[in-house]
């Protein structure tokens, strides 16, 4: 099969984060002491070799990128300092853009402009449609329940609290369902590239089946992730605010009328505790990440793209407007509750609707799938007995 | 070459100049006050990552020819040649004033690097430009360091018919290569070479040899050089020791031997190695029972010292001061301290070793008699190495340790490819069975018969494999090394019973001491910078004083004996002319100026 080279592949990555390409020499080293690289997807050092060669087609195929954690341990011991932990992370927002068929992730990478006007034009879209259709209703001051916290369904005139909450519902679910639309199809284009497109590998049929359990698996305990780092902290962290994340979706999305009603249960009610947990899982790994972001003192968090950054200020403002309207709420702050509630929710859309397919937060997907891909190819070489077994010289 | 009116200087990092102590704020304001100089910028007028930035500044000015001007102002050259091209001109005019390679580092040498920076303006070299008077010179020379670099050096001069001071800092000439077994690609005996060198060095009626002594301080001019050498207290007579070993069979104190890497130990009253020059004993204080005690302990060699007055425990230093018209400076280097690499657990595994303890093991003379054994312990629990203590059936050699590395050197140490390939020859050749790896980055097989060396290595069943092994674990009793086997596109793990360290070269420590005593320069790795790489590679920017051997950059022992002659060459011209070239530090600024107007 040819392979095209496409000399100026490298300057469509300067976007993305990867500005030299040219420090590696190719000794190993990066590949050696990756926890996570085996036989059949060897990384760093061979997506390095792509950069530097400009074989794009090569590069598209390739999963390697998200099969790296980042522990950084590639670029501590790079006798080169060529970063290639980095590299990796810029490959991934490449990636992203590329499996991303509408065109949009790369404008948004690539962007600020683009970016922020996005997440703009949702905010305000938010507060214009609650200043038409959803206005505080001007007795307000009432509006609160015999154990004083605010009646946050009723704070509308004319609307009454099912209907309220039935509204705030059918927006999630146009949320949730355009979201996962353009995840879906996205993932789909990742396994048109990365599978089907892949003619050096012929997957068995049976391991589309075999494989799944692990792709639930993995999704749920990051046990990859694990076995990454000899910093159980950084993993544990992440797996806060995985759960966390997730717990508060499904709240959010699926259980809305059940979780956002007029009582105010006890502190310790379990739909209390599990908002609670939440809301800990988020704001831990998210300070953690942001102090190491600024002290740069780990080589993960050295170097961060502006998007990094946008990510973290997204998710840190819809955290905090989430835990004030719950304060407000609890004290009987009636219009206080009101207009957090909705900037809370002008920061929640568009990251939902941004940083999920588009960005960052794309990874929820393309990590456990590209793991899933992965496992599938390594069937196939299985199967064809391709892969030596090492020691190679036993 | 059309008339140029109109120059830019760029400074290059004047704030962290690497050692450099240069006037930057005054060679910038001489840079102004140049006619043809239009526009003076530093990392304070633009960022030169951003071409754009550059392009105006070189348009705003209608600048014809850029100057780049700093400690090693090479680094960015290719910045500004790609503006220049990308504004349409050729690459030709954007010239380098490299301070450091004319030895201009210090405060004082400010005006020097003027005069680097007006030869640059003028488009004139700077060798052609400053070219210093001769001096009268004493037809004496001071050779510093007994390798084989100062032995050749000091053989070539008194073979000449002139006197030869030749210094050695321990107690034998013969330096590292002494220790080595073989040498590539030959696998020539390395002592049966050496060891006639340094007799002819011990006898030679023109040779004066300082052993155990250590230069103080250097004074004087080009020419007329005094040079004051401390002679550390030998503690024998040399002239009446017989060399009969009574006191060191006797003596009570041990330490690693010097000469065997470490391997083994040696008396506290010893003889280096059976074939040292001067074969006689010395006795090292550090691990003296007598001398550690004050006096109030031990003594027994001198009572079983067959004769008269011939050691003196109470011993002290002395001085002399010697007269020498010119200098060759070839103090080698040391190997990398393998413990600083700390992944690959030397120090921590036992049967992790360098690759200098196994050139000992491997030496039929050394401590285990040419048996490739595992480390073990003696009585008191030092590393030793005995010839029972049992045979690897697996070795590997790991290339490139602390070399090629930005965390350690980020240099070629040049000699580690070919002489791991060489005890990757030897240790198949001691041990048939045993499964020889050798994990290289790149091969540098560079020399005469050396790519044909490789390739019979290669056939011998030895396995090379490309890629750099990331880390050494215990694994079972066994030393685990994983690698990517780039050729073969696959990851190895690969138990093997003793791993070997192909340890890089650095130079030595007082190196900085000497460059200063002498006046001569480092470059940025530490080695002495020759006049010119390329046509002057064994003088220096000072007058009379001349380079040779590793000291001057990683080479291997050909190299080394052929600069070893030529700096001798060097100086039997001057010792024949009775005149040395002087020093260019002693050119004036204003000099320069009106002799190249």
């Amino acid at each position: 099969m040819s392979t095209r080279i496409n000399p100026d592949f490298k300057k469509d990555l300067i976007e993305f984060g990867i500005d030299e390409w040219n420090e590696c020499f190719h000794c190993g080293n990066c590949t050696a002491i990756c926890p996570l690289t085996e036989n059949g997807f060897l990384f760093p050092r061979k997506g390095i070799r792509s950069i530097q060669m400009g074989l794009k087609d090569k590069l598209l195929r390739n999963v390697d990128p998200w099969l790296c954690y980042y522990c950084g341990d590639c670029s501590d011991t790079c006798p080169r300092d060529a970063n290639p932990g980095e590299l990796m992370m810029a490959l991934r927002r490449y990636l992203t853009s590329v499996y991303d068929w509408t065109g949009l992730s790369k404008k948004f990478y690539t962007s600020k402009i683009w970016e922020l006007s996005a997440i703009i034009i949702f905010a305000l879209l938010i507060i214009v449609l609650f200043a038409i259709f959803l206005p505080l209703n001007p007795n307000a001051a009432q509006l609160v329940n015999e154990s004083g916290g605010v009646m946050i369904n009723s704070l509308v005139d004319g609307v009454s609290a099912e209907q309220f909450v039935r509204i705030i519902e059918y927006g999630d679910w146009t949320m949730a369902i355009i979201v996962a639309f353009l995840l879906i199809s996205n993932i789909l284009n990742m396994f048109y590239k990365v599978v089907l497109k892949d003619n050096s590998v012929s997957i068995p049929f049976y391991a589309y089946f075999t494989e799944a359990w692990r792709l639930i698996y993995n999704f749920v305990t990051q046990a990859k992730f694990s076995k990454c780092d000899s910093n159980k902290f950084y993993w544990v962290g992440h797996l806060l605010i995985m759960t966390g994340y997730s717990i508060m979706f499904a709240v959010v999305v699926v259980f809305l009328p059940e979780f956002q009603i007029e009582e105010i249960k006890d502190w310790y009610h379990w739909q209390r505790l599990l908002g609670y947990y939440s809301t800990f899982g988020i704001l831990f790994f998210l300070v953690y990440v942001t102090i190491s972001r600024i002290r740069k003192n780990e080589i993960k968090t050295k170097y961060s793209h502006p998007t990094d950054w946008l990510f973290i200020v997204m998710l840190g403002l819809t955290t905090i407007t989430g835990i004030l309207v719950h304060i407000f709420r609890i004290n009987g702050m009636v219009a206080a509750t009101y207009y957090t509630y909705i900037i809370h929710l002008a920061i929640l859309v568009p990251m939902i609707m941004i940083e999920v397919p588009f960005s960052k937060w794309s990874h929820l997907a393309y990590r456990p799938f590209a793991i899933y891909f992965a496992n599938l190819k390594r069937a196939a070489y299985a199967k064809e007995a391709k892969t030596n077994v090492s020691p190679a010289y036993a | 070459m059309k008339n140029i009116k109109s120059i830019g200087i760029y400074f290059h990092n004047p704030k962290n100049t690497n050692g450099s102590a240069l006037n930057y704020s005054e060679i910038e304001a001489y840079a102004k006050s140049l006619p043809v100089v239009k526009a003076v910028w530093n990392s304070d007028s633009f960022l030169v990552a951003k071409l754009d930035d550059i392009g105006t500044a070189i348009k705003e000015h209608g600048i014809e020819k850029i100057i780049i001007a700093g400690d090693t102002p090479g680094m960015i050259k290719p910045l500004f040649c790609e503006v220049m091209s990308l504004l349409g001109y050729n690459k030709e005019p954007v010239v380098l004033a490299s301070f450091r390679k004319y030895g201009a580092i210090t405060e004082l040498d400010t005006e020097r690097a003027k005069a680097i920076l007006y030869c640059a303006v003028k488009g004139i070299p700077f060798e052609y430009a400053a070219i210093p008077g001769e001096k009268q010179a004493k037809p004496e020379t001071l050779v510093i360091g007994g390798g084989i670099a100062g032995i050749q050096a000091s053989l070539e001069i008194a073979d000449a018919g002139k006197k030869v001071f030749l210094v050695e800092k321990t107690g034998t000439i013969g330096g590292h290569m002494a220790m080595f077994d073989k040498t590539f690609p030959t696998l020539d005996c390395a002592a049966c070479i050496l060891t006639p060198k340094m007799v002819d060095v011990g006898q030679h009626s023109n040779i004066e040899l300082l052993t155990y002594s250590e230069i103080k301080g250097v004074s004087g001019e080009p020419g007329n050089y005094k040079v004051n050498i401390i002679k550390k207290a030998r503690r024998v007579n040399l002239s009446t020791c017989i060399g009969c070993g009574s006191c060191s069979a006797k003596c009570p104190g041990k330490a690693p031997s010097e000469f065997d890497g470490g391997t083994t130990m040696r008396k506290a009253i010893y003889i280096p190695f059976p074939q040292a020059v001067p074969n006689k004993y010395l006795i090292d204080a550090d691990s003296c029972t007598y001398i550690q005690s004050d006096g109030e302990k031990c003594g027994v060699c001198v009572k079983f010292c067959p004769v008269n007055d011939c050691i003196n425990l109470d011993a002290k230093d002395e001085e002399v001061e010697i007269t020498v018209g010119n200098i060759i400076v070839a103090t080698g280097f040391k190997t990398f301290d393998a413990k600083r690499a700390e992944q690959y657990g030397y120090g921590k595994y036992p049967q992790v070793i360098t690759s200098l303890e196994l050139e000992r093991l491997i030496n039929a003379a050394g401590p285990t008699e040419g048996k490739i054994t595992f480390r073990t312990q003696d009585k008191k629990g030092n590393p030793i190495f005995t010839t029972e203590s049992g045979s690897p059936r697996s070795v590997a050699l790991i290339h490139c340790v602390g070399s090629r590395d930005e965390n350690y050197n980020k240099y070629c140490s040049k000699v580690c490819c070919m002489y791991s390939l060489k005890l990757a020859h030897l240790v198949k050749e001691k041990l048939p069975d045993a499964d020889v790896y050798e994990y290289y980055i790149d091969m540098r097989a560079f020399g005469k018969g050396y790519e044909e060396f490789y390739q019979r290595i290669k056939n011998e069943g030895i396995n090379v494999i490309r890629g750099r092994t990331a880390k050494v674990e215990q694994q079972n009793g066994q030393l685990l090394l994983r690698s990517e086997d780039m050729l073969n596109d696959r990851l190895i793990e690969q138990p093997v019973d003793m791993v070997v360290l192909a340890v890089g070269i650095e130079p030595g420590e007082d190196a900085g001491d000497l460059s200063n005593m002498l006046g001569i320069v480092r470059d940025e790795d530490g080695w002495f910078s020759e006049a010119n790489y390329v046509s002057d590679p064994v003088n220096t920017y000072t007058g009379g004083i001349t380079i040779a051997g590793v000291c001057q950059g990683p080479k291997d022992i050909p190299d080394t004996v052929a600069q070893a002659s030529a700096a001798a060459a060097r100086v039997i011209q001057s010792i024949i002319k009775g005149k040395v070239k002087g020093s260019i530090k002693d050119i004036s600024l204003e000099n320069i100026e009106s002799k190249n107007k």
